[in-house]
């Protein structure tokens, strides 16, 4: 074996499958988007016009395309999982963690929108959202709050947080699970010295089981942000980019350069800065967690 | 020994499904495969007439093995695009004629059809070829022919004291006016679906500034700074502001404006004439009128100005290797299609009727007189424009329908950014 380990071209003959698949699922798609993004293509015709960094400079000049917007909404969202998301799953999963009475079937129940079709899951926050028979607007006029009710996904200043809402509400048991499993992990025996000691419930959570699962949430907030700049589904089956293109984000802005406008440059081009934008928000998370770990 | 023979086997294996990757043999069972792609799903009002003109010609063709695939209308826009673009297009295919197909053509993946058509000239008029001519070729074959009519529910208009859909443009706001006062919500459109505030906003312009004015504006030979664009998009939004649209409305999709019009929801409902087969089977012909947009300015428009045409089109690949047949075959499937979907009351015929049409629904009846008297259309501008032109357009209309920019922003930001 040891004789088999050392001749170099086993080693590649064994490699070059998993090699072939990388560079030919990941490596070569990015290096394409990038080439790509450098000219003016409508992805049909066969000529192509080298325009090199216009399509990035134009994406954020020309006011339809309006990148800036898409971004700031991409961040919005972003923040919000960090801020909102993340430590909603989190708080569920310490309090599953327990083992509370039902814990399988409560499990089973936040994990379950994760399991839905997206497709499925905006047709139901569709009719959540229904300014006429939605049972959002239903309650609020019962309850005699007539004056709140709104056409969520219809009015400028709500349909970005009602677009919102199910995307970060689909993905709180997916962490939750995530968060769960680290928290199972935690040897019993560290709760049992802490409780010993005297910590209560809340510093057991905060001084113990956190600080021990701090790889988990690392891949947890890597996940949620990286998520947060990909959104694409829910968007577009709720509001499409609507309206006036409110709730654009960068990925229904691709889709529409790339397949109803016929800017296939463009659209490789905003491909391109996704892609730059997932690995860069990876990088720096993971740094800020190695200086907390320091 | 009994590993070398695995390897060998497993080699083997490897090869035949490499080989299985590759292009799918043209011949099966000694019949020639064609292959066609198509919006007609399930829920689409086509789906019968295709489903019939297909069944035909699978009957008079048993040496030709047709297989077909409908995607939904959206989802079919990027699958066709990627097809095109990676040259893996079936040998028949939907299009919308003018800028959407215009662009395959000038990609060179279009088969031109003009020695097929010669063929069926006679009950195809060349009136009819004229969105699938480009450089004096044709490369497609039109089927059903549709406007842009304003249907209305006469059960709701007699309630503020109408028995006919108002004639004149003021006849109009004043029945909106009583609509309102009534509690009545005068029109539903989606906002949601951008095309659909086209139909009105089209129509508007058209009858404000002209059809002559609008078709070169789209075609791009007049620039966008019209002033009677931009009174008209000024009407529009007056007529949004008075409260005749349904608030709601910019949420809904335009299945659930449809449903709501049905329902008795709005007084009138602009959109596609293909809906008149929805309604007819519904049970709604004795209660729903269609009728044409009424004239606001006489001195440059008129009766019989139309926004429509024939769209809805077959084209074969270019590189089909069997484009001849494909082209025959798209020319028989599309006379069928029209003969059915005519029948059925999902459009107008852009085929000569040869066949008796007194089953045809009322409603669409109704359109085939308005199309009698017609002047002159204009093309839907989304299709008419090209891609990119067409989703800035969309996209100001959009900025129009939620009162976000005025008749003048919309008109200067056309002019800048449609080049």
């Amino acid at each position: 074996m040891k004789k088999l380990y050392s001749n170099k071209l086993t080693i590649c003959l064994f490699l070059l499958p998993a090699i072939l698949l990388f560079v030919g699922v990941l490596v070569a798609p990015i290096v394409m988007s990038l080439y790509y993004s450098f000219f003016d293509w409508d992805g049909i015709s066969s000529t192509k016009t080298f325009v090199g960094f216009n399509n990035y400079k134009e994406m954020f000049t020309d006011d339809t395309i309006n990148m800036g917007l898409a971004l700031k909404n991409t961040c919005i969202l972003a923040l919000l999982s960090v801020v909102i998301q993340l430590p909603l799953s989190l708080f569920l999963a310490l309090l599953l963690a327990k083992g509370r009475k039902g814990e399988r079937g409560f499990l089973s129940v936040y994990f379950m929108p994760v399991l839905i079709s997206t497709v499925v899951i905006g047709q139901l926050w569709m009719k959540i959202y229904n300014p006429d028979y939605g049972i959002l607007n239903v309650a609020l006029r019962s309850l005699g709050l007539e004056k709140w009710t709104r056409i969520w996904l219809g009015d400028k200043k709500t349909a970005l947080w009602a677009a919102f809402v199910p995307t970060l509400w689909q993905y709180v048991g997916y962490h939750m699970l995530l968060l769960y499993a680290g928290v199972k992990s935690v040897p019993p025996e560290y709760r049992e010295a802490a409780m010993i000691d005297g910590a209560r419930e809340g510093q057991i959570n905060r001084y113990i089981i956190i600080p021990y699962i701090k790889p988990i949430l690392k891949i947890s907030v890597i996940f949620a942000v990286t998520g947060s700049f990909k959104s694409f589904d829910l968007i577009y089956v709720l509001t499409n980019g609507g309206p006036a293109g409110a709730t654009q984000v960068p990925s229904t802005r691709m889709i529409e350069l790339l397949f109803t406008r016929n800017r296939y440059g463009m659209g490789s081009a905003i491909a391109t800065v996704l892609i730059v934008m997932c690995f860069v928000a990876a990088l720096l998370i993971g740094f800020f967690f190695r200086e907390k770990e320091d | 020994m009994k590993k070398r023979i695995f390897a060998a086997l497993m080699a083997a294996l490897m090869v035949v499904g490499v080989v299985g990757c590759g292009k799918k043999d043209n011949a099966k069972d000694g019949k020639t495969s064609l292959t066609m792609w198509c919006i007609a799903t399930e829920s689409d009002s086509n789906r019968k007439s295709y489903e019939k003109s297909i069944q035909d010609f699978k009957d008079n063709h048993p040496d030709i093995d047709f297989s077909w695939e409908a995607i939904e209308n959206q989802a079919y826009k990027t699958k066709i695009k990627a097809a095109v673009s990676a040259n893996e297009m079936p040998d028949i295919f939907f299009t919308w004629s003018c800028a959407f197909l215009g662009d395959f053509v000038s990609a060179g993946r279009v088969y031109c059809v003009d020695d097929v058509y010669k063929q069926y000239a006679d009950e195809l008029p060349e009136v009819m070829m004229g969105n699938v001519k480009y450089d004096g070729k044709y490369y497609g074959v039109p089927m059903t022919m549709n406007i842009v009519g304003m249907f209305c529910n006469m059960e709701i208009l007699k309630e503020v004291g109408y028995t006919a859909v108002p004639a004149t443009y003021d006849e109009l706001i004043e029945c909106c006016d009583k609509l309102v006062a009534a509690g009545k919500i005068p029109f539903g459109c989606s906002g949601k679906e951008t095309w659909c505030v086209t139909e009105y906003l089209e129509s508007i312009i058209e009858k404000t500034a002209g059809a002559t004015a609008l078709n070169k504006i789209f075609a791009g030979t007049e620039s966008w700074n019209n002033a009677d664009v931009s009174k008209a998009v000024g009407i529009f939004q007056e007529m949004i502001e008075k409260g005749y649209f349904d608030p709601s409305g910019i949420a809904l999709t335009n299945d659930e404006v449809k449903a709501n019009f049905m329902d008795g929801k709005y007084a009138f409902y602009m959109n596609g004439t293909w809906n008149c087969a929805d309604f007819d089977k519904a049970g709604l012909s004795d209660k729903i009128v269609v009728a044409e947009f009424p004239v606001i300015d006489a001195s440059k428009s008129q009766l019989g100005e139309l926004i429509g045409g024939p769209s809805d089109t077959l084209a074969v690949a270019q590189d089909s290797k069997n484009a001849k047949l494909a082209a025959e075959s798209a020319f028989e499937l599309a006379k069928g299609i029209c003969h059915y979907g005519y029948l059925d009351g999902c459009g107008l015929p852009a085929w000569t009727p040869d066949y008796d049409t007194s089953s045809v629904n009322p409603l669409t009846q109704s359109v085939a007189e308005i199309c009698a008297n017609a002047s002159q259309y204009v093309l839907f501008g989304d299709t008419a424009m090209t891609a990119e032109s067409a989703t800035i357009y969309l996209e100001y209309v959009s900025k129009i329908y939620s009162s976000e920019i005025s008749g003048a922003d919309f008109v200067s930001g056309l002019v800048e950014k449609i080049k």
